[in-house]
Formats: structure tokens, C-alpha cells, sequence
């Protein structure tokens, strides 16, 4: 008896933080920051930051192959290689799809990172406030639930969460698109600087700006320990001077810093500990990857950052007496409103002049053009909301060789110069909530450690549909209007979860009979359990959404500490 | 009997195995003998003699390194063996076996044994024939994405020998230029200030 009451007394904390990704990093790092002792629990192995990229620094014929997998290494990743980014330089940072199964009941592309620092480390860093214009959307429209909160509820921690983390950008004083705490903006090229100014000029103030992005263009004070953006365009390695954010390079290491984190690798999470009689959570269950071991871990609160998915699959699967459908689910809508950005249309065109001009570095940022679509007197009738674009100019590289007309030393001389410049850009479009796009457990089909998973069950509906041919028409058309030449567009059919921003499945909401979390990222039915990551969407807008994760989990965090304090929780 | 069956009958006629570099180097006299300077995995070595010239002939050591400087060659075997599907590897080896024969049937000997100006009109021919049928522009995948069919042998390997050489260090610091962190971007630069083209 007193053993167990001393191994108990030994796994309890303060708080335990369920993942390491870009929203678990900002829950440890303001947890712990408040002094609150903290587990943070991940179900993969350590990753340290600089320690742990082997391949930071490799030269292109430093890597087997060009960097591309042989068909050997392919075998692992037969869902991962959908995004046609796997390559030798950061394979380890992707799932082995062999080894973590999920049931695609319609095709779905589950891309996933299971280490600490999550897909932080090879996100794509485009940084993006939401708006009014989208809290506002789905009660305006009667589609899904209301969301709880509006911008002004989550811009002081937009704030918060900038400053922190360093993000460049452009001021544009766009009202849907707020503007935030910026370092100094990357630079245009020649050809994107024209279309900035065309595109402007031809349809009435239309902007193209540079990305906003959580590179340092700038030294961040309060982190000396981060460098500023060397042009290297390695991110997806991991970065040597911490020039973007991850939870790597920023979080985790503030999180340690304060002495009061305990980050506990080869830690799977399955689900968590409701105790009935006290009507609340307690803890969490951990099956030890490694040694098989079935482990509980205690605390006041608990935040699950286990991804959009990953958290859903825990509270779908924390089934008792009184929550026999999952914990959270009382509403019915766990697992529900399913959401992810459609991408992959837009066009392309040839750049005439400006041969003369070139660039330094690879930046690795491109063009934003925010959203224009059903805003003002901007009214579709075949769709609700809309799009942004990403995009930029480049001049083409040797790879042109290929199909050029010459061989041999004619050609080796040709490919000395830059080619010409190309422009394209991409739209990437907001996806609406809908009830029967949804995630459930499978019992039937156990992963390596013997664990139920997932049915994904989703799709893009008629809405997406015709707001994507939309993304395409427009984009060709304002190439052509900015007088680019030769526009080409494409339309690359993409499954849900290709935009790899997964979100909804626990939604937020005003009602508990509608809506999974409160206003607070508070579990209904459990309200010292937090949700914040991008499964707490109530809607996807079209922006980029980590940024919105990061805010949403820095509020939550600062709310749970307030509420301990009050004995509330 | 040609000349190749003779020299391989004389040869077991001796007691020993001609095989290899040192045949082509018999079979061509005084001509010096192409060399392979790794050991191929997957091609066989008249496979790995083909893959080199033909590298070489479409990217020759000028002023500066060519393919088989660049190890070109052993890329492209190394691609064969451990990247490319069973059903590239097949098309790739059916069009080197298509080659060398067309070179037997036009110049009497197999591409590596021909002489200069035989190999690059042999390539010429080819390749101007491949490139007549395309959508033109573009990089790569563009054969597939322009609808062109099944890719001419001569494009393929065109494709690998320019990734093998410009992802190599002497094609990506010697012909073009590198530099793994170049600093803060710079936007709009003068092509004159900047040299020549990056090769990432």
C-alpha cells in the first residue's frame, strides 16, 4: 500500500502536456514558466536541438542519391510519400506508415512527425493571424457552430506568441488579414515586385506581399541562443542557427530552462484517466514504447497537444462508465467537422525581361496574396469564403537542360547562366465544417504496440469544389492581367490532409450539447483537460493556421494557471 | 565470325578470360581503351562503359570537370540499382542494349569503342528526334506532364547524367556556383555582380 502511494506520489505533477509539437512546446514553455512542475509526455524519441539534425549541414553530394529515397527506404512511407517531400536529407522525420496504420474509408493523407518537436521541425513557417472576418463566418452563414471567441479575445496572445517566436512580415493594414509583431520583412525579387505593383493597379488595391513567416530576419533580445536566417533553405533538416521556430529551438528549451519541466520520450499516450466520483480528470495512461510497460501519470490539469488527430484518438478512446463513446463526447461531435486547406491548383507563366537581374540566396518564403473572395462587394454565389495564394518568381535552374535543344559543351556553357524567370503561384482554400467528415476508433485494426486506431472518413464537398476552380480562374487570370506570358494553370487533385492542416474533430463552441471545448479550450465534460491544438477549430479559415494554435494554447495556459490559482480547477 | 568472336575464342584458346576493359582495349587496337574508374553494381561492365561515354558525350570535361570527373557514372548505377522501379530498370537497360546495337549496325563497332565523331552524331540524331516530340520547357517530370508517352531512352539518360553532375560537387562549384549559406536574400541583384547560376 505505501509503495503504491509512493510510486503514485512519484508520478504526480502539476500538469501534464501531451505531445511536443508546435502547440505542446507553448504548453510546457508557459506552464512551466508560471511554476507549475510539468510533464511533458512524447510519444516518440528525444530530438535536441542542433544534436539531433545529422543531416543540418550535408551539400547536396553529401546525400545518396540527388536526396531522393531508394525504393528500399520507400517501403515505409507508402501514405508519407504522398507529399513528394520525403527525401534522404529528413526521412527521419516522418512517420513509418508500416508501423502506424490508419483506415483510409475514403483516401485521406495522414502526414505525420512522431518525435519531440513534432512537424515543428519541418513545418512550412507561413505565419498567419485570423480575423473577424472568419470568427464571424460560420455564424454569419449558419454553417457549423459559433465560434466562442473573437479576435480581440486571441489578439493579445497573437502578440504574445509573435514576439516570441520572431516572425518577418510586411505591414499592409489589411482588416482580414491583421498585421502583427514583425521583424523586418523579406525581400521581393524584381518580377514579384512587379506583379505586387500590377496586381495592385488592375484590380483595385489587390495586394501581393511578402510571406509572413517565423524566420529571424532580425536577433531576437530575449534568445540569444537563435541566429538570423542564413538563406539556406535546409529548414526541413533542422536549422544549425535556430533561424526558425520550432519547438526544438525555442519552446522546449525555455520550457527546461525553468527547471520545472520533465520531458519523458517513448511515451504513448493512449488515453486519459476520468475519475467518476471526483467528476473530473486525473491523469493520464502511457504505454512505454520501449518497454512494453503500462504506466499512470497524475495532475491537476491535463492539456492534450497530441495533433489535431492524435488528441481526438485519446479522448475518443478514454471510454468509462459515463463516457462509454469517448471522453468529451457527450455532444455527440468528437471526431466530427473533420477539416484540411485544399491546394495544389493555380498557374504558372513565363516572365519576359529581366535578364539582367538575378538574386543572393534561397529564401525560404515566397509571395502571399490574401484573401479577396466574398469580402466588400466581392459576393460569389457558387461558394462561401475563400482563398489566399503562395507563390513567387524564381529564374529557372539547370534542370531546364533537360529539354533544351543542346547537348554537350554547348549546353554546359548555356546552363552557366541563369535560365529565364517563371512566376506561379497556389491557391490554398478554406474547407467548411461538416458533420460527416469524422475520425473514429477502429478496434479491429491494432497498431505495432496494440492499440486501436483510426477510420478517417472525409472528403472535399461541393463547396471546395467549385470555390477550387475558382482558386485556378483566378489565378490565371491575374498573371495575365500583370502581363506575365505563356499562363498555364494546373489542378494536381489532392486528398484531404495533403495541406497537412488537419484540424476540427474537437471543436470549440458556446454550447456543450453542440461543441466539445469552451471558450477556454476547456473540455466540456472535463474542464481541467485542455485541447489547443488545431483540433479545437471550430472553422479553417484559409490562412496557415499554427500561429492560431500557438495564440489558442498561450491563452489556455495562462486561463488554466488563473483557475488553479482559484482552487477552480 | 567478327572480330569479338575471334578475340574471345583466341582468348580461351590461351587459357584465359578476356573480359571487360581489357577486350574493348583489344578490340580497339591503338585507340587508348575507355576505363571505368568505379565498380558498377548494377550494369554490367559493357553496360558501364555505354553509361559513361554516353555521360561524357553529353557532358564533356571542357575547361571545366565533365560527368565521368564528376562520378556521373556510378550515380546513374547507383540510381539503377537502388531508386529506379523494376519497370524503369527494365526500359533503362532495353534502351542501353538499343543504343550500343544501333552503334554496331551504323559503325560497325558498340558506342564505347566508336570514334568522337560518331558518338555525338549517334547522340545528336537521338536526341533532336526526342526533343522534336516534346512540349518543350520546363523541368523535370515534364516529359510526363506534357502527355509525351514513354520517355525516349535518350531523355532519361540526359536527366540523370545533368542531376548526377549538378548535385555533384565539382558540376555544382566548378561549372555552376554554391554556397550552403549565402546570408540574408537578396532580391534584386545585378546578374554581373552575381556570376553565374546558383546550382540550388
Amino acid at each position: 500500500m505505501n509503495l503504491n502511494i509512493e510510486a503514485q506520489k512519484q508520478n504526480t505533477y502539476d500538469a501534464i502536456v501531451v505531445g511536443t509539437g508546435i502547440s505542446g512546446g507553448w504548453a510546457a514553455k508557459e506552464l512551466t514558466q508560471k511554476g507549475l512542475k510539468t510533464l511533458v509526455l512524447e510519444r516518440g524519441r528525444d530530438v535536441k536541438h542542433q544534436v539531433d539534425y545529422p543531416t543540418m549541414t550535408k551539400d547536396p553530394w553529401q546525400l545518396p542519391h540527388a536526396n531522393k529515397l531508394t525504393e528500399e527506404q520507400l517501403k515505409f512511407y507508402p501514405v508519407q510519400s504522398r507529399t513528394n517531400w520525403v527525401n534522404q536529407a529528413n526521412k527521419h522525420w516522418w512517420v513509418n506508415d508500416l508501423e502506424n496504420p490508419y483506415t483510409e474509408v475514403k483516401p485521406f493523407d495522414w502526414i505525420r512527425g512522431y518525435h519531440a518537436g513534432g512537424r515543428s521541425i519541418m513545418w512550412g513557417k507561413q505565419t498567419y493571424r485570423l480575423s473577424d472576418l472568419d470568427f464571424d463566418a460560420n455564424a454569419k452563414e449558419g454553417i457549423g457552430v459559433d465560434w466562442p471567441i473573437r479576435y480581440k479575445d486571441l489578439a493579445p496572445w497573437y502578440d504574445h506568441v509573435e514576439s516570441y517566436i520572431g516572425v518577418s512580415g510586411q505591414m499592409e493594414g489589411i482588416p482580414h488579414l491583421p498585421d502583427g509583431k514583425f521583424l523586418p520583412p523579406m525581400e521581393l525579387n524584381c518580377v514579384e515586385e512587379v506583379f505586387r505593383d500590377k496586381l495592385s493597379e488592375k484590380f483595385n488595391g489587390r495586394k501581393v506581399t511578402i510571406g509572413r513567416v517565423a524566420h529571424l530576419t532580425a536577433a531576437l533580445p530575449h534568445d540569444p541562443s537563435r541566429g538570423v536566417c542564413q538563406s539556406r533553405n535546409m529548414c526541413d533538416r533542422g536549422c544549425p542557427y535556430g533561424a526558425y521556430f520550432s519547438s526544438n529551438a525555442s519552446t522546449l528549451p525555455a520550457a527546461m530552462k525553468t527547471g520545472n519541466m520533465t520531458l519523458r520520450p517513448h511515451s504513448i499516450v493512449h488515453s486519459v484517466i476520468y475519475d467518476e466520483k471526483k467528476g473530473k480528470a486525473i491523469g493520464v495512461r502511457v504505454l512505454d514504447a520501449n518497454t512494453k510497460e503500462e504506466i499512470e501519470f497524475y495532475a491537476k490539469i491535463i492539456f492534450l497537444n497530441a495533433s489535431t488527430l492524435g488528441s481526438t484518438f485519446i479522448l475518443l478512446n478514454s471510454t468509462s462508465p459515463n463516457h462509454p463513446n469517448g471522453l468529451g463526447n457527450s455532444s455527440g461531435q468528437l471526431g466530427h467537422n473533420l477539416m484540411d486547406h485544399q491546394y495544389r491548383t493555380g498557374a504558372e507563366a513565363d516572365v519576359e525581361g529581366f535578364d539582367d537581374k538575378y538574386y543572393v540566396g534561397r529564401r525560404p518564403n515566397g509571395i502571399y496574396i490574401p484573401r479577396f473572395r466574398n469580402i466588400g462587394n466581392d459576393k460569389r454565389t457558387d461558394f462561401l469564403r475563400g482563398f489566399g495564394y503562395q507563390g513567387g518568381a524564381s529564374r529557372e535552374s539547370w534542370s531546364r537542360g533537360v529539354a533544351e535543344m543542346s547537348f554537350g559543351a554547348d549546353l554546359k556553357s548555356a546552363l552557366e547562366n541563369p535560365g529565364p524567370w517563371k512566376i506561379g503561384i497556389t491557391g490554398f482554400g478554406e474547407c467548411l465544417p461538416y458533420h460527416e467528415n469524422k475520425v473514429s476508433i477502429n478496434k479491429d485494426k491494432k497498431d505495432i504496440y496494440g492499440l486501436p486506431t483510426l477510420n478517417i472518413d472525409a472528403e472535399w464537398k461541393e463547396n471546395e469544389k467549385a470555390m477550387r476552380k475558382d482558386m485556378k480562374a483566378s489565378a490565371a487570370e491575374m498573371l495575365e492581367a500583370s502581363g506575365f506570358k505563356n499562363v498555364r494553370t494546373y489542378d494536381v487533385a489532392d486528398n484531404m490532409g495533403l495541406g497537412i492542416h488537419e484540424m476540427g474533430t474537437a471543436r470549440m463552441g458556446k454550447d456543450p450539447k453542440t461543441s466539445v471545448l469552451n471558450k477556454w479550450n476547456q473540455v466540456h465534460d472535463a474542464p481541467n483537460v485542455f485541447v489547443t491544438d488545431g483540433a479545437a477549430m471550430t472553422s479553417s479559415a484559409c490562412q496557415n493556421p499554427s500561429l492560431t494554435y500557438m495564440a489558442l494554447t498561450a491563452r489556455a495556459a495562462d486561463y488554466a494557471v488563473s483557475e488553479l490559482k482559484k482552487r477552480n480547477l | 565470325m567478327n572480330r569479338r568472336e575471334v578475340l574471345q575464342r583466341t582468348a580461351l584458346a590461351l587459357g584465359y578470360a578476356v573480359t571487360g576493359p581489357a577486350l574493348l582495349g583489344m578490340l580497339q587496337g591503338c585507340k587508348a581503351a575507355p576505363e571505368l574508374t568505379y565498380t558498377p553494381e548494377f550494369f554490367t561492365p559493357e553496360q558501364a562503359l555505354l553509361v559513361a561515354e554516353l555521360a561524357e558525350v553529353l557532358i564533356p570535361k571542357t575547361t571545366t570537370p565533365g560527368a565521368k570527373d564528376a562520378g556521373v557514372p556510378a550515380f546513374i548505377d547507383g540510381m539503377m540499382k537502388e531508386v529506379y522501379p523494376q519497370v524503369d530498370k527494365d526500359r533503362f537497360v532495353r534502351g542501353l542494349a538499343a543504343f550500343d546495337e544501333e552503334a554496331k549496325k551504323t559503325y560497325g563497332d558498340r558506342f564505347a569503342e566508336c570514334k568522337s565523331e560518331e558518338q555525338i552524331a549517334l547522340v545528336k540524331k537521338h536526341h533532336e528526334a526526342a526533343l522534336a516530340n516534346s512540349t518543350g520547357g520546363g523541368s523535370f517530370g515534364w516529359w510526363r506532364a506534357g502527355g509525351g508517352g514513354e520517355k525516349p531512352f535518350i531523355l532519361e539518360m540526359k536527366e540523370l547524367a545533368l542531376l548526377g553532375f549538378f548535385t555533384s560537387q565539382p558540376g555544382a562549384t566548378q561549372v555552376l556556383q554554391y554556397n550552403q549559406a549565402p546570408g540574408p536574400y537578396k532580391g534584386c541583384v545585378p546578374v554581373t555582380e552575381v556570376g553565374k547560376a546558383w546550382a540550388t
